[in-house]
């Protein structure tokens, strides 16, 4: 799996469109191999990603939630100080710079919890290009934030109707605009998945995470066990593992939503749940299907893992075993957000926290000697609403309340 | 060449008893060909009606087993060519070689799917030949010529040919450039059955000498919307005739 372009892994992946939208998937595909091996692509890729992104991101050793889970030394890759607040930007940056390239002026993308649409929005706003973001009504409620910074930065956003309200509704709502635009514009699509080249491509992008994480662990001779990422679409953990996938170790390990339960429409398991192969926007995968192959509800308290489908590549990786699949509850990610501040004076985003979680119970099982590595893929700005409103209920709407009356008055 | 007219429907739109009433309509106002979409979840390629009437027969309880029921009693009170029109995931879903058999016993003519296209087709087209069905691909006008040619290369007996770029519903002022698109294709031979934004006499008229025959979908279910008091057979039946 070391070709840049593989369009399917194992039985998965694949460009399932209809004809329209071949064509610009096609020349997408020949203009990012081009792209791939231009020097002066790479070169303006790598200024923007140290210069705007912010990166490197630091390896931190998170000493305290070491000692409170009494196992493992636990160390947090904190992608969430990247500029936007998550790995998003990594990819965003590429296909932006792409995008420019290929002489589009206009930029579409779809967003769960907003971070993805977050990053397109602030890029576009430094690059100079249109931007209209796709989001779901009931994504849009729970990360107003987002919104409104997609916003401050130029950015239209679009709220999606149709289905669920959520991220799937929005693919499909970017999706549909794309397949009448693609001339001019061009479908920045933030997760690794959808049709080809969309996972591979996204997948390169990301992969700036892990190459970093794979010489601090040279660097500073670590005895890594595992990497734990959580897994939505799965960007950040498809970028996260990736220099470690054809090796024996470390082992790698995806967490995905475990939601309020084990029912149907509780929660976004797919492999370490009911996922069921399906042919759904564009690509072959698992995916959370009713019994008669329509895509079913899912359920996370985190917008951006509230998905029923998983990157093609991951589900042929859980398949070959190479990554583990686990899951977290909904109120297990709650108190990792919890600990991870109170001990280490870091705020988790609630899809990451699901890694963090994940974590803490896996650094539990290991010896001190031994170290394990969590991605935390976004910080938590974003989820202030969410959690305020959970943690601190009565003294936060009675704030909001003032916050109104002042406002009205 | 004759105007004729393949007349779209959905499964189960507005509910299954009344989906009967539709295709009875379509048929007796004078369509030659009826496409029967089973709908799905996630209708990528449709617009706002027709995404509309999915979710509401999704609601009226569609399955995929009562969709051929359904196709089963319409065969009973006509003998007009049936095309099934539906996305990937339900046909894949179902197992491709099962839902083919189902569609020759329920006396289906053909399928179109178009999220299956040739080169990502869970062999339906190969499987399709075989089982005598007709496997419909669908061309859009930015198909490049060698793309064409590779379509064209499974020796489909129609082809669905979209006007223009985007998705089922707006309106198409049918061009010069819609022309030679489909002059482009019929050069192979072909029937064509040309569709998207089609929803009056005039564009029927203008498309009639170089199609088979064209396609009309999103205008019936907006007549079916906006009229929804009404009896669905009267409402139908009148919009169908209009367009010969």
């Amino acid at each position: 799996m070391e070709r840049l372009y593989n369009d399917f892994f194992g039985c998965f992946g694949g460009k399932y469109v209809a004809e329209i939208l071949r064509t610009p998937l096609d020349e997408l595909k020949h203009e990012w191999l081009e792209a791939m091996k231009s020097k002066d692509f790479k070169g303006e890729l790598d200024i923007l990603l140290t210069e705007f992104a912010g990166r490197p991101t630091p390896l931190m050793y998170a000493e305290n939630a070491t000692k409170a889970a009494g196992g493992a030394k636990i160390y947090i890759k904190l992608e969430g100080l990247a500029n936007t607040g998550a790995h998003k930007i990594n990819n965003v940056l590429g296909q932006a710079l792409l995008a420019k390239r290929m002489g589009k002026s206009r930029i579409i993308a779809e967003t769960g919890a907003g971070q993805h649409g977050f990053a397109t929005a602030a890029v576009c706003a430094k690059l100079g290009l249109e931007c209209r973001v796709y989001m779901g009504e009931i994504d849009i409620k729970r990360q107003r934030p987002n919104v409104f910074w997609m916003e401050l930065f130029g950015a239209e956003v679009e709220p999606v109707r149709g289905g669920a309200g959520t991220l799937k509704d929005a693919v499909n709502e970017a999706l549909r605009d794309w397949s009448s635009s693609f001339e001019t514009t061009h479908y920045l699509l933030g997760s690794a998945l959808g049709p080809s080249p969309y996972p591979d491509m996204v997948r390169e992008f990301q992969s700036v995470v892990g190459r970093e994480v794979e010489c601090e662990i040279k660097r500073r001779d670590l005895k890594v066990e595992a990497l734990i990422a959580c897994v939505g679409g799965g960007s950040n953990a498809i970028g996260f593992f990736y220099p470690f996938l054809n090796k024996k170790a470390p082992r790698l390990i995806g967490v995905e939503a475990g939601g309020t339960g084990n029912d149907p429409g509780e929660h976004a398991s797919r492999m370490s749940g009911e996922g069921r192969p399906g042919i759904v926007h564009g690509y072959k995968s698992l995916f959370l299907l009713d019994d008669d192959g329509q895509v079913g509800s899912t359920h996370s308290i985190s917008a951006g893992l509230d998905y029923p489908g998983i990157g093609p590549q991951l589900a042929y990786l859980g398949q070959t075993k190479r990554i583990e699949f686990t899951k977290i509850s909904d109120s297990e990610a709650l108190d990792a957000v919890q600990l991870f501040s109170k001990k280490e004076g870091i705020i988790f985003a609630l899809e990451s926290a699901h890694a963090g979680a994940e974590a803490i119970k896996f650094a539990e099982s290991l010896s001190p000697e031994k170290s394990i590595i969590v991605n935390m893929s976004g910080r938590g700005d974003k989820d202030l609403f969410i959690l305020a409103g959970i943690l601190d209920k009565n003294r936060w709407y009675s704030f909001l309340e003032e916050e109104v009356k002042g406002n009205a008055g | 060449m004759p105007d004729r007219i393949m007349a779209h429907m959905v499964a189960f739109y507005p509910d299954r008893e009344s989906s009967i009433e539709v295709a009875r309509a379509l048929i007796d106002g004078g369509c030659n060909y009826l496409e029967v979409q089973f709908p799905f979840s996630d209708p990528t390629a449709d617009g706002a009606y027709i995404q509309k009437a999915c979710m509401r027969a999704l609601e009226k309880g569609f399955k995929v087993h009562l969709g051929f029921s359904l196709i089963s009693r319409i065969r009973k009170c006509s003998s007009i060519p049936i095309f099934i029109m539906g996305y990937a995931n339900t046909v894949f879903f179902h197992g491709v070689e099962i839902f083919l058999k189902k569609c020759v016993f329920s006396k289906v003519q053909g399928l179109i799917i178009p999220d299956l296209p040739p080169g990502y087709d869970e062999g339906i087209f190969a499987l399709g030949k075989k089982a005598g069905l007709k496997i419909i691909p669908v061309i859009a006008p930015s198909i490049k010529d060698d793309r064409l040619d590779e379509v064209m290369s499974r020796d489909p007996e129609y082809v669905y040919a979209v006007l223009r770029k985007g998705i089922t519903g707006a309106y198409t002022e049918i061009g010069e450039d819609n022309i030679s698109f489909l002059k482009k294709v019929g050069a192979y031979g072909v029937k064509i059955l040309a569709g998207f934004g089609i929803s009056e006499k005039k564009q029927v008229r203008s498309l009639s000498p170089h199609v088979h025959a064209s396609v009309v979908g999103t205008a019936f279910i907006k007549e079916i919307m906006n009229n929804h008091r009404l009896n669905p057979y009267k409402v139908i039946t009148g919009k169908m005739r209009g367009l010969l």
